[in-house]
């Protein structure tokens, strides 16, 4: 046992109690305590050193208050969910429509739903980090949509982490529900306001219901120092439809997992990912598909520009049963190294038991293309200006996928801003 | 040597003979013991022992790896014997006239042509049957040219300065666990030397073959090409049908010094099995070459046999602008499962590495692509292109990829590409029309599939490695 | 060489695919020597009488007999009815990647022969043949050694075909669509190549569904194929009636 692992035992204490879900807390810390702690040879950690977890002692934060709601914030026309240090905060989010609800304050019934479709499609024994999640739980979001319902607003999940001197420990939950046919769009985004280095542990689930359709985005651009460990599980049923997107900017220690699983005929998930890290930064995106029956399709797209001294990882499988015929799924992973450097680990993984089945995935490693970047000389742009222009553009086209608008012209001027500083060498690219 | 071993031994000689051939066999077991015998058999100088005794004790503190895709019972090291050699061959004979006619028989059997007049294609052969090398022809020819193609076990004696050198320099004792237990009891295997500038003036060449019950076979192969040389080396290996399962766990090393350049063929057909999966060899090889500048190495395998295949041929291009290259074929059918692949590692600036490796299951076999490509720190200008493709007949098997691919080095350009795909009914319908039956069909379709990897193989062995396809694919459809 | 006064003989025939009924008791009878057209709308089931009469699967005859050459049709094996001397233009070419164009022609070539109790052509005869077939639609020679159909434009799948057609020298040769989306001049190359084999022991089947291939090719009947049977035959001015009037008016017959 790690000496974080025996340590973290104690936030599961610390977290306050939602007395309505301990035996489920409690069994997920047994899970925890028990498990073999990772090592290099463990192969999802390869790439990826939990060492910085050590040595320090974690604290679930109380509560701390805003002055205001900070800059950082995306303007968007939605429900907005506040979280300050993972408790919420009612001053700075909107009012709470019926299907929206906190663990803390659900219902009977509420808790009862909740209670079904907890770790229901998390397998929390599969997870680390779920464990760990669900051990020391202290606040969640459920979200709650009945069959044809369609949510007006796209519901804005905001988790912001400020200083209060210690190391602080942040979860959180969000449990999406739809029912059949039912559509929404969620966007969890993470926020850091100050260079303290909390340690963030996200949980997602996702349980998309027959022909309903969500669209999820996962935006997670916190400080150099702090430390992130998330994931998003997600199950898709019959002829649904996920849309999915993350981009992450890299910090001290990184780690974000998609677990998705196709369980109805016709279902369709695009997933697309961006990540961006620098200086000394890590990232290591861990994505795993599962087609479980016939008819499925997925597209997978994760780019990545890698500078300084950074590290990313991106390890993506997609594993196809025996049952999936009729599967078509491709996955693609490019990469620029803009630095001597800088290092990336790639690991496109294809799993396949069935035999009608289209697959295909691509990976590339390169660095900037030396004829577009004497084009744009030639035209008279700078070459630092040249190379963030590149570096923008390759990784852009995944942005202009984003069916959100406000969420692209949020994206674009930070975007920019993760490959140059500079105003002269972005300003062309924040127009808007 | 311990009394019990050599009683054990003469208890064993009564019993135990598949063949006509008598074969002198180690009864079952793995100790001291039974290296300082098999060292002793082969009459080896002491540091030669040393070597072999550390590397048991490296293997005694290893434990057996469990990532590679594959299931199979713990294998238990104390059943399997580790020496077999036929005993007509404890004086080994010195022309082909002293060769046991039986054994000569089995090699005509198996289409391998030992008869130097036989042998139109040109072809130096060294044979190694279970684990003692019984006859390498041609050796006049070669010699003439100064190349050195003789039994491991003889360069021991002969050129013990090349082989201190060499051996372990590029799969070290400690590399895993199935090279070190190699390390500890190798039987036999090939050696090659080509001097500084020389083109061996032909295709080298070494079948194995495993034909006691309960032997493990261990061969080892050193080829060292000095600077400016060149040579093509191919090795085949079959195994008789057993219902137990068997071991082979070689450990194959290149040396390229700068501009040599070495291919390195293999068509692999070890017993698979039977239909119900029952019996087979397991081959856990470790091969891997080391390039030196402008050299260039290239691994061709064709791999259909085999109950269980660890492999993963691999290129370490240390010297600037060296290249390395893997093409390979692995076709599993019934309850075969493969895990192969290769590993390039780019040091040197400027250094290329190509893989293309094409994998079909059928039946209800694993077939796994395993590849790592890694672009080191100082790897300026280095190439990788991964072309690995997956065909799928029937719908119990299964295909996967896991390509590894780390880069250090910014103008490293690494590009990969995987696809996975069915041989489709409308192909299938289509030759039918035209008059061939689904059989040949789906054999036509699968060699067009290999195409790239065949033409990577010298000639004659290309027709071979098509006919093996064909035979390994029957009844996988319909 | 073959002597029986009927090549094909279709009597009632009815075939589904997947669980639906297409054909509806189809009857045809061609002899040696001739050309027959079939005309008719999209989906009347011209594609799926290719398909039965070559065997594939999935399609599936329920009722009726075909008789070819004296022997029961619907009992032979795919490959066998090739070899047989039965061949298929598809309308849609698949591509086979990896497998040469020689080496499938070959291959087939040498399948036929051997049914027939015929020598193997050596590799150096079968090349010449090979080339002048190229030759005679046109196609340049390194489509010999591309993969089968392997990003072949249309027109090259369509006159491949026809390229496969000359060196098999099948007796029955059912050609499905192989007009459609050629221009002009590649309409002349297959018509030219169809003329070429036409002989008095070989008959075709030609679908299509534009009558300026009946210009090239002179039909002996013409017959219109609609809701799944023959609802009028007629001669070579059937096509310039239909090609005027449509295939409405003879619909209704069918039902
Ligand atoms: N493989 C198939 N699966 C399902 N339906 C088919 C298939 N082939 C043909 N059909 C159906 O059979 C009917 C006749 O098709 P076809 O023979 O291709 O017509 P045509 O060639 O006269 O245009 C159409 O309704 C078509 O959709
Ligand atoms: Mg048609």
């Amino acid at each position: 046992m790690s000496e974080f692992q025996s340590h973290a035992l104690m936030l599961a204490q610390q977290s306050k109690g939602l007395a309505w879900l301990n035996d489920a807390k409690q069994a997920c810390a047994n899970l925890w305590q028990a498990e073999k702690w990772p090592t290099r040879k463990t192969e999802a950690w390869r790439y990826t050193s939990l060492q910085s977890l050590e040595s320090t002692l974690w604290s679930v934060p109380s509560e701390a208050q805003l002055d205001g709601l900070p800059d950082e914030l995306m303007a968007l026309d939605a429900t907005r969910l506040v979280f300050v240090n993972g408790n919420f905060s009612s001053q700075f989010s909107s009012e709470l429509p019926e299907s929206l609800t906190l663990f803390s304050q659900a219902s009977p019934a509420e808790q009862q739903a909740i209670l079904t479709k907890f770790n229901q499609v998390a397998k929390v024994e599969k997870h680390l980090f779920s464990q760990l999640n669900t051990a020391a739980l202290g606040e969640g979001v459920f979200l709650n949509l009945s069959a044809n319902q369609r949510l007006e607003k796209p519901v804005y999940v905001v988790y912001i982490h400020t200083d209060t001197g210690a190391s602080d420990y942040v979860g959180s939950r969000l449990l999406v529900s739809l029912e059949t046919s039912a559509e929404a769009v969620v966007i969890e985004h993470f926020i850091t306001l100050s260079d303290a280095s909390p340690m963030f542990n996200a949980v997602t689930e996702l349980d998309i219901g027959e022909n309903a359709k969500l669209k999820h985005y996962r935006i997670s651009m916190e400080s150099e120092q702090s430390l992130h460990l998330g994931s998003v599980h997600a199950a898709l049923h019959a002829n649904s439809q996920l849309t999915g997107f993350t981009l992450a900017t890299g910090s001290r220690l990184k780690r974000i997992d998609y677990h998705v699983r196709h369980v109805g005929s016709g279902a369709d998930l695009d997933l697309q990912g961006i990540y961006l890290p620098k200086h000394n930064q890590r990232v290591d995106y861990h994505t795993n598909v599962e087609h479980c029956v016939p008819h499925c399709t997925t597209n997978e797209v994760f780019r990545g520009v890698i500078s300084d001294t950074a590290k990313a990882v991106f390890n993506g499988r997609i594993h196809i049963h025996q049952d999936a015929q009729k599967t078509l799924a491709e996955m693609s992973n490019r990469n620029l190294l803009t630095s001597n450097r800088a290092e990336i680990n790639t690991k496109p993984e294809l799993e396949i038991y069935a035999d009608d089945v289209k697959c295909a995935h691509g990976a590339t490693i390169s660095q900037l293309n030396d004829e577009s970047l004497f084009y744009l000389v030639s035209r008279g742009i700078s070459e630092a200006e040249a190379r963030v222009m590149l570096s923008f553009g390759f990784v852009n086209e995944l942005v202009e996928n984003i069916a959100v608008e406000d969420i692209k012209v949020w994206l674009r001027p930070r975007m920019a801003k993760a490959f140059g500083q500079n105003d002269d060498v972005v300003r062309h690219l924040i127009h808007d | 040597m311990s009394e019990q071993v050599e009683s054990l031994i003469r208890k064993e000689y009564s019993a135990g003979f598949h063949t006509n051939i008598e074969s002198e066999t180690l009864p079952p077991g793995l100790n001291e013991d039974v290296i300082r015998f098999i060292s002793a058999k082969k009459n080896e100088p002491q540091w030669m022992l040393d070597w072999r005794l550390k590397a048991f004790k490296i293997w005694q503190g290893m434990e057996e790896p469990q990532w590679a895709h594959v299931k199979y019972p713990k294998i238990d090291f104390q059943s399997i014997s580790y020496f077999s050699a036929p005993k007509s061959l404890a004086d080994r004979p010195k022309s082909l006239d002293e060769v046991d006619p039986d054994l000569i028989e089995t090699y005509n059997k198996l289409g391998i042509p030992l008869h130097e007049q036989e042998m139109l294609a040109g072809v130096a052969v060294d044979a190694v049957f279970d684990s003692v090398s019984v006859v390498t022809t041609f050796r006049g020819k070669l010699e003439e040219a100064g190349v050195i193609f003789c039994p491991i076990s003889e360069a021991v004696h002969k050129y013990p300065e090349l082989i201190k050198k060499y051996m372990g320099s590029v799969v070290p004792q400690r590399d895993n666990y199935y090279a070190a237990l190699n390390s500890a009891v190798f039987s036999d295997g090939s050696f090659v030397y080509i001097p500084k500038g020389v083109r061996c003036p032909m295709e080298l060449s070494t079948y194995f073959r495993i034909n006691e019950m309960n032997t493990g076979q261990f061969e080892r192969t050193l080829i060292i090409a000095e600077e400016g040389s060149h040579v093509s080396y191919l090795e085949g290996c079959t195994a008789p049908q057993r219902d137990e399962n068997q071991l082979h766990a070689a450990v194959v090393e290149l040396v390229a010094m700068d501009n040599a350049e070495i291919k390195y063929s293999t068509v692999q057909n070890w017993y698979p099995g039977d239909e119900q999966g029952k019996g087979g060899i397991y081959n856990f090889v470790t091969k891997r070459g080391i390039c030196h500048t402008r050299a260039k190495i290239s691994w061709t395998q064709v791999e259909t046999g085999s109950a269980v295949t660890w492999k993963y041929p691999s290129c370490i291009l240390k010297g600037d602008y060296s290249i390395g290259e893997f093409y390979s074929v692995a076709l599993t059918n019934n309850y075969q499962q493969a895990d192969t692949g290769t590993k390039m590692i780019h040091l040197g600036k400027h250094t290329k590495s190509t893989i293309i490796s094409k994998g079909i299951s059928a039946g209800k076999s694993q077939n796994a692509y395993r590849g790592l490509v890694r672009m080191g720190p100082t790897a300026e200008g280095a190439r990788n292109y991964t072309q690995c493709d997956s065909l799928l007949i029937g719908d119990r098997c299964g295909a996967h990829t896991f390509p590894y691919i780390e880069s250090a080095h910014p103008s490293a350009v690494v590009e990969h590409e995987a696809t996975t795909s069915k041989v489709s009914d409308d192909q299938l319908f289509l030759c039918q029309q035209r008059g061939l039956d689904a059989e040949k069909a789906v054999s036509m379709i699968v060699n067009g599939f290999c195409r790239e990897v065949f033409k990577q193989l010298p000639m004659e062995f290309a027709v071979e490695a098509g006919k093996l396809l064909e035979v390994s694919l029957e009844g996988s459809v319909g | 060489m073959f002597v029986s006064d009927t090549m094909l003989k279709i009597n009632d025939l009815c075939a589904k695919v997947e669980d639906k009924e297409i054909l509806r008791q189809l009857n045809l009878e061609v002899k040696p020597g001739e050309i027959h057209a079939i005309m008719g709308p999209n989906g009347a089931g011209k594609s799926t009488l290719g398909n039965v009469l070559s065997g594939r699967p999935g399609y599936e005859a329920t009722a009726g007999h075909i008789e070819f050459k004296g022997q029961n049709l619907l009992e032979m094996d795919p490959e066998i009815r090739a070899r047989e001397g039965l061949f298929l233009a598809f309308q849609y070419p698949v591509e086979i990647p990896g497998v040469s164009n020689m080496e499938l022609l070959k291959a087939s070539v040498d399948a036929r022969r051997a049914h027939a109790g015929l020598e193997e052509y050596s590799a150096i005869d079968f090349m010449k043949m090979a080339r002048e077939a190229c030759k005679a639609v046109n196609l340049d020679q390194s489509f010999l050694k591309r993969g089968v159909n392997e990003g072949f434009s249309g027109g090259e799948k369509k006159r491949n075909e026809i390229m496969q057609m000359m060196l098999l020298e099948p007796s029955l040769c059912i050609l499905d669509e192989t007009d459609s989306g050629l221009d002009i001049d590649a309409l002349q190359v297959v018509a030219n190549g169809v003329n070429a084999m036409r002989s008095a022991d070989r008959s075709f089947i030609v679908v299509t569904h534009y009558q300026r291939l009946l210009d090239y090719i002179v039909p002996d009947y013409v017959h219109v194929l609609a809701n799944g049977r023959i609802v009028k035959s007629g001669d070579k001015s059937l096509a310039l009636e239909l090609e005027a009037k449509g295939y409405s008016w003879l619909e209704n017959e069918a039902v």
